[in-house]
């Protein structure tokens, strides 16, 4: 059992960091490659400037220098994620990435017991410095041992 | 026939997604991502965790649900905002739906909108997901 908070200064100091910007091509390659997961095929081809589904930021991923949270807990769970885009992505868009620690806080009790929940961010930007999309994933952070059985969280 | 926001009512269905993300489709999603959990593909790692297989990753399902609204609205419209609210692990070769309906139409900076509430239903008929959309028309 948990029984001081985790959430130090050490730890409440990582929100508001961002980590260093990465620079991304949505290319052909990366489109295709999502829609092989997402459609299974990908028998269809864009040409420059084209909209792109809007899975293909999922592709963008590997080329993000991520900021984590340190191993505060043995356990974790994906509660919610999201994708907000200002315009659709589009074939040959060059962008930079930046990823940003936008909260931590803590949970008592629950079906989970003492947990911690982490909101990432990851801001895109056009080479004006536009915003062209916007995704979120916030996790928790736990440890199963203290878990209990139940339904819906 | 495609959507158009004129032809749309609030309350109108989505052409449901019927998909079952077997482990090829997830192992490439976790090469896309180059991001392994062993709960993805190790079926032994996720009986340890007391799932009865690999499981869908979170992120898989949420451009899932993406691509489902975009199937429907063809190149009438784009996303330009999608979130999923994880409530149960989906498990790989496991078949899921994704419903959703139009929960309001509406203009705003002068630009035509639809919000969407979606969920992800597994095999039991249990929402997995709940999920929400805005979608904004081209003109």
């Amino acid at each position: 059992m948990i029984e001081e908070s985790l959430l130090t200064p050490r730890v409440l100091a990582l929100v508001g960091q961002t980590g260093p910007t990465s620079r991304v091509t949505v290319s052909r390659k990366a489109v295709h490659r999502a829609m092989d997961v997402y459609l299974g095929h990908h028998d269809r081809e864009f040409a420059v400037g084209d909209p792109v589904p809007g899975f293909t930021v999922v592709a963008l991923d590997p080329d993000l220098d991520r900021l984590e949270i340190p191993d505060l807990m043995p356990d974790s769970l994906l509660i919610s994620d999201e994708w907000s885009f200002e315009r659709p992505l589009r074939m040959g868009d060059e962008l930079t990435l930046e990823s940003r620690i936008a909260d931590i806080s803590e949970r008592l009790g629950g079906r989970f017991g003492y947990s911690l929940y982490a909101r990432m961010e990851v801001v895109m930007r056009d080479h004006e410095g536009n915003v062209v999309c916007r995704s979120g994933r916030t996790m928790m952070y736990y440890d199963a041992a203290n878990a209990r059985d139940g339904g819906e969280e | 026939m495609t959507p158009s926001f004129e032809s749309l009512r609030e309350g109108d269905e989505m052409t449901p997604l019927a998909v079952t993300p077997d482990l090829m489709r997830v192992i490439r999603f976790c090469g896309l991502t180059w991001n392994f959990p062993s709960l993805f593909y190790d079926v032994d790692a996720a009986r340890a965790q007391g799932m009865p297989g690999t499981l869908v990753p979170g992120p898989m399902k949420l451009g899932l649900i993406c691509r489902a609204v975009e199937e429907w609205l063809g190149d009438a419209a784009y996303v330009r905002h999608v979130r999923a609210a994880h409530r149960r692990p989906d498990i790989t070769g496991r078949p899921i739906t994704i419903a959703g309906r139009v929960a309001r139409l509406f203009e705003e900076d002068g630009h035509r909108r639809a919000d969407l509430e979606l969920v992800v239903i597994n095999q039991d008929n249990e929402p997995s997901v709940r999920g929400f959309a805005t979608v904004e028309f081209y003109r």
